[in-house]
């Protein structure tokens, strides 16, 4: 076995380095095909980021038209935390909710002329575990005494959880369609490598080589060319995709592109490995089309 | 060593091939099997190492009929068998040597044994000092003895011989004969399908006549014609 191997891999070079332009076409094809998959790939993680992100930020915001004292605020406080869903309970009092407002607002805008007294309310920012809970949670605030005003973009919410649920779900058909295609086009690539030693194929049988033994060459050649397209599909969208995360952060500051190293990484060596499994299957189908033809 | 009973063979267009062929070939013969264009003798050849399956009918080899054998077990049954073909079916980006060391490389040979068992065939076929050059740079009966080479380097019992001078001018073909000669001395069944007239009748050996699909004579020292 160790012998064969030796030869199995002598011939799989050789017969790459002699097809050396099919190889570089086959190499090509399987790049391309993987660059097409891996944006995919990028695209959806990106929007499903985006809209995570968006998502997350939705808080509930309850106001309080009464005056209160710091002992009522807290005994409301402690209300709502009680409350099932709730994560996080913040007390904006009006006077620092009007310092806040003039802090940000104040040098464009004569406020203090405008407005002799502060209009605006006491604040409760309620934070909710998951976005499904806002609709129920923000009713339940809503009956807590004092509270004269519930604020949630309820309707947004339901929106971008279809939108989630879209994206989720086309995502992964594309990808599932994606994927196909590469594979389509990777097996008929390496298939037109292998037709073309379709002659070393007839002799190999005639001699009396067994099928396991025509297909290794054949499959370590795929193998080769999978790495190599996976390895050239990895450096372009590397590079691409640091250019345009590199863009977006200056042009479109508030676009959260994933910049995580290590859901980069999966991607990035889902390509690799991606290569290799489709060069393997590609050579083995297509060897196997030829050996079945020639019984 | 080799017996065919009632086989005929119908391909999937329609041409029928062979109708209810009878023949026994025994060990260390050599035997012509001589006719027209499709009378079907390479089709006949080709059932010995089940290239081809008869419709109907046995093909026995060395006491196992090869008809019903698994595809998994051809590759075995042709370790047995050499054959060589009228267009010498060479790897073409390989030396002589290579090409022979091919046959005993597919069946996982030690390297040592392939380089003495090679030598060994390239010197019976007189082609020790070619073994380097590529099948381009040969001539016509060159070529037959690498393919030769590559047939018989395994010492099978059977060499079968397609056409194997129907490229070739007489002279080369007389040479090519030869061998064949030689290498059936050495206790190999010869089954040779010819053209070639002077061949058999100057070597005077069994000859089978297939005509239409059907052996019509088959004659110990034997001529072409009648």
């Amino acid at each position: 076995m160790f012998s064969n191997l030796e030869f199995f891999l002598i011939e799989a070079l050789r017969s790459f380095r002699r097809g050396a332009l099919m190889s570089f076409v086959a190499v090509g094809t399987i790049t391309v095909s993987l660059v097409i998959f891996g944006m995919f790939m990028l695209m959806i993680l990106n929007l499903g980021n985006v809209i995570g992100n968006v998502s997350s930020k939705m808080d509930i915001a309850a106001y309080v038209d009464d005056d209160l004292s710091l002992e009522q605020a807290g005994a409301i406080q402690l209300k709502l935390a009680k409350i099932t869903g709730v994560e996080k309970v913040d007390f904006v009092s009006r006077t620092e909710a009007w310092q806040n407002f003039k802090k940000e607002f104040g040098d464009s805008l004569m406020l203090d002329d405008l407005m002799r007294s502060n209009p605006l309310p006491h604040t409760f920012n309620i934070r909710v575990r998951t976005p499904d809970l806002l609709t129920t949670v923000a009713k339940q605030i809503s009956r807590v005494d004092k509270i004269s005003e519930v604020r949630y973009s309820g309707q947004l919410v339901d929106q971008i959880k279809s939108l989630v649920e879209a994206v989720r779900i086309g995502g992964a058909a594309l990808v599932i369609l994606i994927s196909f295609a590469t594979l389509l086009i990777v097996v008929n690539t390496i298939r037109l490598t292998v037709l073309a030693r379709e002659t070393d194929i007839t002799i190999m049988k005639l001699v009396g080589a067994t099928d396991t033994f025509v297909r290794w060459p054949f499959i370590i050649e795929g193998i080769i060319m999978g790495v190599l397209g996976g390895v050239c599909a990895f450096i372009i969208l590397r590079l691409a995709y640091w250019a345009v995360v590199f863009r977006v952060a200056k042009a479109l500051p508030f676009v959260p592109l994933m910049t995580d190293g290590w859901v980069l990484l999966v991607i990035y060596l889902s390509l690799i490995v991606g290569g290799t499994g489709l060069g393997m299957i590609g050579a083995y189908i297509s060897v196997s089309r030829v050996l079945k033809a020639e019984e | 060593m080799i017996e065919f009973t009632n086989v005929s063979k119908t391909y999937p267009n329609g041409t029928e091939v062979l109708f209810n062929v009878n023949l026994h070939i025994g060990k260390e013969e050599f035997v012509f099997v001589v006719g027209p264009s499709g009378a079907g003798k390479t089709t006949l050849l080709k059932f010995v190492y089940r290239a081809e399956k008869p419709n109907a009918g046995k093909v026995i080899v060395d006491r196992v009929n090869v008809v019903d054998l698994e595809s998994k077990q051809v590759p075995y049954l042709r370790r047995n068998i050499g054959v060589i073909f009228q267009d010498y079916k060479l790897l073409p980006r390989r030396t002589v040597f290579e090409n022979v060391a091919f046959a005993l490389r597919v069946m996982g040979a030690p390297r040592s044994t392939i380089r003495r068992k090679v030598m060994q065939a390239l010197e019976l076929v007189g082609m020790l000092r070619r073994a380097t050059a590529f099948p381009e740079q040969l001539s016509g009966g060159e070529k037959q003895r690498a393919c030769i080479a590559r047939a018989i380097v395994n010492n099978p019992p059977i060499l079968i011989a397609d056409e194997p001078t129907g490229n070739l001018d007489p002279t080369t073909s007389w040479d090519i004969i030869q061998l064949l000669d030689k290498i059936n001395k050495r206790n190999t069944t010869v089954i040779m399908a010819t053209h070639n007239k002077s061949i058999v009748d100057d070597m005077k050996r069994r000859v089978v006549v297939l005509e239409n699909g059907k052996i019509v004579r088959d004659q110990q020292l034997g001529s072409y014609h009648v």
